[in-house]
């Protein structure tokens, strides 16, 4: 199994080391400033990098299908420069096949992909938004299965999460897949030392869109993402009132020295502004406590929470993930448990 | 029944763009699904319009549904409605936050065709019965609004909605739209304009393996039991319930809403209280909370219905206070129904005599069970929400029989007559009051 | 010019569609007239998916489709998507839900993208026409980005911003008697697939870390956690509110964050 990464001007997506530790630290790195982003990847074992350019996922995904399809070695293959701080470059004038890591995928410098039907052939995609936009065209256009918004990979399938990650479905594949890991589903192990190749990337003609701007995260969101105290609000606590539950959390959070937090369903709703969102689409935190009242706990919710000493929730569903990953559990109505807080605390 | 209505507030003339029927049925809940399933069954072109994404989406009640009146409305309903738990097993328990006595009733016959009381979802419930409507070729419009009714020369004409383009004309409206109707307020059918006699009720659902309700309750198959709680309310008017589902059970109380304000307590504290209650505890122990919702029930009785029929408006069910809160009995889904179908009937009787005299609705409400049973126990509510019944009552009984079943050697065991008297005084009854509450409540019930 | 929008059928929500979807199909109408543009609604579905093209008719769609699968067979988001594509007769912009309610993976308006040989703008958060798409949508982060997208592409949007239009009374009439179009799918069965089970969602477990430590002794003191201090999980069912948030700041006391 190897890890397809988008790689934005040497910036990793969300969920890049995971799915590179997922495949064993086998990454190919595609787009620009490959280099420097693979410098950010602790995981890494085995890199190839293709610098494509700007992000284009049509034209990546037609290149890369025919890459990955043909027995011959398409591209050249040169010897990059040597990269400070980075690993030497293999070399590449005589590949040598090396064998694969224990997963099964066979691995030749130059050629990353052999496409018998034989198992363990997993291309990993990152669930982040340049990843889910770009697996299903690689998948398309190698006609091979997609296992989109994967919690967990192995050789011959995966466990994908379902409804708002409310229920999770095995799936086994027999041949080549391509799959998505929802970032922040697993902890991600240091190897001491990677190899590099580059792979020499064509000319594309491009269906793509016309990247205009990338606007960086909005600079109230440092608050949040330094906070060591997070109250954070789900839909159960604003389903009701959400703007008086806001009110309420943060009129809390203020007498707790905390920051407030939502969940995406809640920012969507206008309760919350977008700078609340925690996840993998908001903002990434690490606090050391964390209370989220109602909250499902989703895994692109908790994709973002970091590692906190402490997790409460309060929740009126025993089971939901959140609950489950929690030091403590509260199974109550969110709203009221958050009012007679209110009164203790202001008491106090 | 109040005979002189009172003044109509602010009506709209239909738009020139406005949909046209025989008649619209506002709300599908149980009567107004009941009325539309006459009207289409009859062949007229009737829209049943429903602010809820489905029937009975937003409907709360305590659960248990009395199904004769559908045999006239749907023959073999039993086969086809979406029933829980037939209720074969009723109770009636007095209760003090630490006695309870309870009277308890089971026979075999409810368990079978044509079956007395069921337990039923409202969800499930009153989407069927729309549905039956619809089959028939009522027109059900759902998550939309009726704002206001429309009136042409002091007729009811229509009513607007809250859709673009949202007027609808009919020569017929039908009020179905529950407890505190803003349609027949809005057509000056209550005397001053204003409903009274509400009271609220409130319920938790909760979810229990199927195996443990049957252990529990001691009912197999889909047999089930109703229980009605007098007295555990903290001396605020009202009283409980408790019934069994397939997989769940509904616990609630009714309760006085101007004593409630006053109690400055919140109704789930009420429901928390009944459920440690030392009787109540075990049959509810370890049910997850599914469900919480609240709702006002009608509970004047006949003394404070509405005009029921106006020029080109019926008003029925909830809307109408028809709902039967006496007590051992709450009743008004079968009200509601009987009510519906006969505003159904009457209003197709109308249209195919071509005539606007809609008298036919109320000849054939006080010919049945609807208004005769509320006249009938038209003395009940006072006599129920009264301070006696609600408080002193139960908790007289309770010591009552707790003395008489109390061993007090050596002294010799009390007759019943020193018992009723030393209970009497302890609870503060005047036996005259007792005999005046008797009569009463011969009079309500007998 | 043609809109299009496909809506998946989810049995379970009361409307039939998703907020995304929603979104999508208001979007499509916005579009449509500013650009006086024709508009097609499609869905891939059993008879009952019908519902959600009626409730696109009833909002102001022109047109709508259906293509015949179970719902066994839309299991599938790239066989729904060739589907749609071998139904829809060549749209200059195809519309679509960022992602559904219940598989809920985004990936089906990508496969469609791809199968109609269009480019593709997903997790829109605004859509504005000036003389081309143009879209903003999230990355990660935090980031956002904007694109000018040239058509044909599909485009599918997060359920933000906007919201669908209620149907006027005569359009909802109108659209329960209004014809749709059923056009019969092209088998793709995607047999490599098998689904082995579905359960409750759990977090999957995390790996620790090797532990630090020069002896083993240490290394395995420290692995079962011996050293540290730590309270297992626990589960409480409060009474009532009051007693939860008892719980809570007796909790918060414990570990220091209330005095
Ligand atoms: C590509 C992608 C990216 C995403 N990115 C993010 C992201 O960055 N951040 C993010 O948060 N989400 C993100 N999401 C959405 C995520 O999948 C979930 O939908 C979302 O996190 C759920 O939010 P929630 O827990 O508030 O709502 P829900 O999942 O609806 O959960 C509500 C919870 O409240 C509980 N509850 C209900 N009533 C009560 C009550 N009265 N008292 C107490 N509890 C109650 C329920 O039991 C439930 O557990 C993303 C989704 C996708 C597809
Ligand atoms: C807690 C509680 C317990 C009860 N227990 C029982 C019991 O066990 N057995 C029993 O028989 N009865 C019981 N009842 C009473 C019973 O629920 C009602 O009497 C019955 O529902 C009345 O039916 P209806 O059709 O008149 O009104 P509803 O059921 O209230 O239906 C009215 C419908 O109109 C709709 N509507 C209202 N306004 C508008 C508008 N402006 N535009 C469009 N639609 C509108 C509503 O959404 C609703 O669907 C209980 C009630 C409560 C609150
Ligand atoms: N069966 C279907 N018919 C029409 N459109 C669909 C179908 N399934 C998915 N879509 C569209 O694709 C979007 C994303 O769905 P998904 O890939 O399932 O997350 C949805 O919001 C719809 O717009």
């Amino acid at each position: 199994m190897i890890a397809l990464i988008p790689v934005r001007d040497g910036t990793l997506p969300a969920g890049a080391d995971e799915a590179c530790a997922e495949a064993s630290g086998h990454a190919l790195l595609i787009g620009s400033g490959t280099h420097a982003a693979a410098d950010a990847l602790t995981s890494l074992r085995h890199a190839i990098l293709a610098e494509a350019g700007d992000y284009a996922p049509a034209a990546w995904a037609t290149a890369l299908a025919s890459h990955f399809r043909s027995s011959e070695p398409p591209y050249v293959v040169s010897s990059p420069p040597a990269h400070p701080g980075g690993q030497p470059y293999n070399s590449l004038s005589a590949p040598t096949p090396t064998p694969g890591p224990s997963t099964g995928v066979v691995h030749t410098p130059g050629q990353l992909w052999i496409t018998d039907k034989s198992p363990g052939q997993g291309l990993i995609l990152p669930a982040s938004p340049d990843g889910r936009d770009l697996a299903p065209r690689i998948a398309f256009a190698l006609d091979i299965p997609l296992l989109a918004g994967a919690i967990e990979i192995h050789r011959t399938g995966a466990r994908l999460a379902r409804w708002g990650s409310k229920t999770m479905v095995d799936v086994e594949v027999d041949g080549p897949f391509v799959a998505t890991l929802v970032p922040g589903v697993r902890t991600v192990e240091r190897a001491s030392e990677n190899t590099r190749e580059k792979l020499n990337w064509p000319e594309q003609d491009a269906q793509d869109a016309e990247v205009l701007e990338v606007l960086p995260p909005d600079p109230k969101t440092a608050d949040l993402a330094e906070a060591p105290r997070i109250l954070g609000a789900g839909a159960g606590l604003t389903k009701n009132n959400g703007k008086e539950a806001i009110e309420l959390l943060e009129k809390v959070a203020d007498a707790l020295q905390a920051s407030v937090g939502a969940t995406r369903v809640v920012t969507d709703a206008g309760h919350a502004s977008y700078q609340r969102q925690i996840g993998t689409t908001g903002v990434v935190v690490d606090p050391e406590l964390y209370i989220a009242f109602g909250i499902s706990g989703a895994a692109q919710h908790i994709g973002g929470l970091g590692a906190p000493k402490h997790v409460v929730s309060v929740n009126t569903d025993p089971s939901c993930p959140m609950t489950a990953m929690a030091d403590l559990g509260i199974v109550t109505d969110a709203t009221a448990l958050l009012e007679e807080l209110a009164k203790e605390i202001t008491h106090e | 029944m109040s005979e002189h209505a009172g003044p109509a507030t602010k009506t709209a003339t239909p738009s020139t763009s406005a949909v046209t029927f025989d008649v619209v049925v506002v709300g599908a809940g149980p009567a107004g699904s009941a009325a539309a399933l006459e009207l289409a069954r009859q062949g007229h072109r009737v829209a049943l319009v429903e602010r809820g994404a489905f029937p009975g989406a937003k409907n709360v009640y305590g659960g248990v549904i009395y199904g004769r009146i559908l045999d006239e409305l749907i023959p073999n309903w039993w086969e086809e409605a979406p029933i829980e738990r037939w209720v074969t097993r009723r109770q009636t328990m007095l209760m003090t936050p630490t006695q309870s006595l309870t009277v308890d009733f089971r026979t075999e016959n409810w368990g079978k065709p044509p079956y007395n009381g069921a337990t039923a979802h409202r969800a499930k419930f009153d989407a069927w019965l729309a549905s039956k409507a619809e089959e028939a070729g009522a027109e059900l419009i759902t998550s939309t609004v009726v704002t206001g009714l429309l009136t042409e020369n002091g007729r009811v004409v229509g009513v607007r909605t809250d859709r673009p383009e949202g007027d609808f004309k009919a020569q017929i409206v039908i009020a179905c739209d529950g407890v505190n109707s803003f349609l027949a307020k809005q057509a000056g059918m209550y005397p001053d304009g204003q409903v009274h006699h509400t009271t609220l009720g409130v319920k938790e659902t909760l979810a229990l393996p199927r195996e443990t309700i049957e252990e529990r309750f001691g009912v197999s198959g889909t047999d089930g039991v109703d229980i009605e709680l007098v007295g555990g309310t903290r001396g605020i008017a009202g009283g409980g319930f408790l019934y069994t589902n397939l997989d769940s059970i509904s616990v609630g109380v009714v309760l006085s809403l101007t004593e409630l304000g006053k109690a400055k307590v919140r109704p789930e504290e009420l429901i928390a209280d009944l459920k440690r209650h030392p009787a109540i505890a075990p049959l509810v122990k370890g049910g997850e909370l599914i469900e919480y919702a609240a709702h006002l029930i009608p509970e004047g009785g006949y003394k404070t219905m509405p005009k029921l029929t106006g020029d080109g408006i019926l008003v029925t069910g909830d809307a109408a206070a028809m709902c039967l809160a006496a007590g051992i009995w709450l009743e008004g889904v079968n009200f509601a129904i009987g009510s519906g179908m006969y505003a159904g009937r009457a209003a197709a009787e109308a249209l195919s005599n071509n005539t606007t005299d809609l008298s036919g609705y109320e000849r054939r409400l006080h010919e049945s069970f609807v208004l005769a049973d509320h006249r009938k126990l038209k003395g009940a509510p006072e006599l129920l929400l009264g301070d006696r019944v609600q408080n002193k009552y139960p908790a007289m009984i309770c010591d009552l029989v707790e003395n008489l079943f109390q061993v007090t050697n050596p002294e010799p065991k009390p007759g019943l007559r020193k018992l009723l008297r030393r209970g009497t005084k302890q609870h503060g009854i005047r036996l005259r009051d007792l005999a005046k509450d008797a009569i009463t409540g011969f009079r309500a019930y007998g | 010019m043609l809109i299009v929008v496909a809506l998946r059928w989810i049995e379970s929500l009361t409307s039939g569609l998703g907020a995304a979807d929603e979104c999508a199909l208001e979007h499509a109408l916005r579009l449509a007239e500013q650009l006086d543009a024709q508009t097609l609604a499609v869905t891939a579905g059993p008879e009952p998916a019908e519902a959600v093209l009626r409730t696109a008719l009833a909002s102001g769609i022109g047109d709508a489709v259906r293509v015949d699968l179970t719902e066994d067979e839309t299991d599938d988001g790239s066989r729904v998507a060739k589907a749609l594509a071998d139904a829809i007769p060549a749209p200059d912009l195809v519309l679509c839900g960022d992602h559904s309610a219940d598989r809920g993976t985004g990936a089906t308006p990508a496969f469609l993208a791809a199968a109609l040989g269009a480019r593709q703008a997903l997790g829109a958060l605004s859509l504005t026409w000036d003389g081309k798409l143009l879209v903003e949508r999230r990355l990660d982060g935090g980031r956002r980005e904007r694109l000018a997208v040239g058509l044909p592409a599909v485009c599918s949007v997060e359920p933000a911003d906007v919201r669908l239009r209620r149907a006027s009374l005569p359009g909802l009439l109108a659209a329960r008697k209004a014809a749709i179009t059923v056009h019969k799918a092209l088998s793709t069965r995607d047999d490599r697939i098998t689904v082995e089970r579905t359960r409750r969602f759990s977090p999957r477990t995390r790996r620790v870390p090797p532990p630090e430590g020069a002896e083993p002794h240490t290394r395995l003191l420290a692995l079962t956690g011996a050293l540290a201090e730590h309270d297992p999980p626990r589960l409480v069912h409060p009474a009532d509110a009051k007693a939860g948030a008892a719980e809570l700041l007796a909790y918060l006391r414990q570990h220091g964050y209330l005095e």
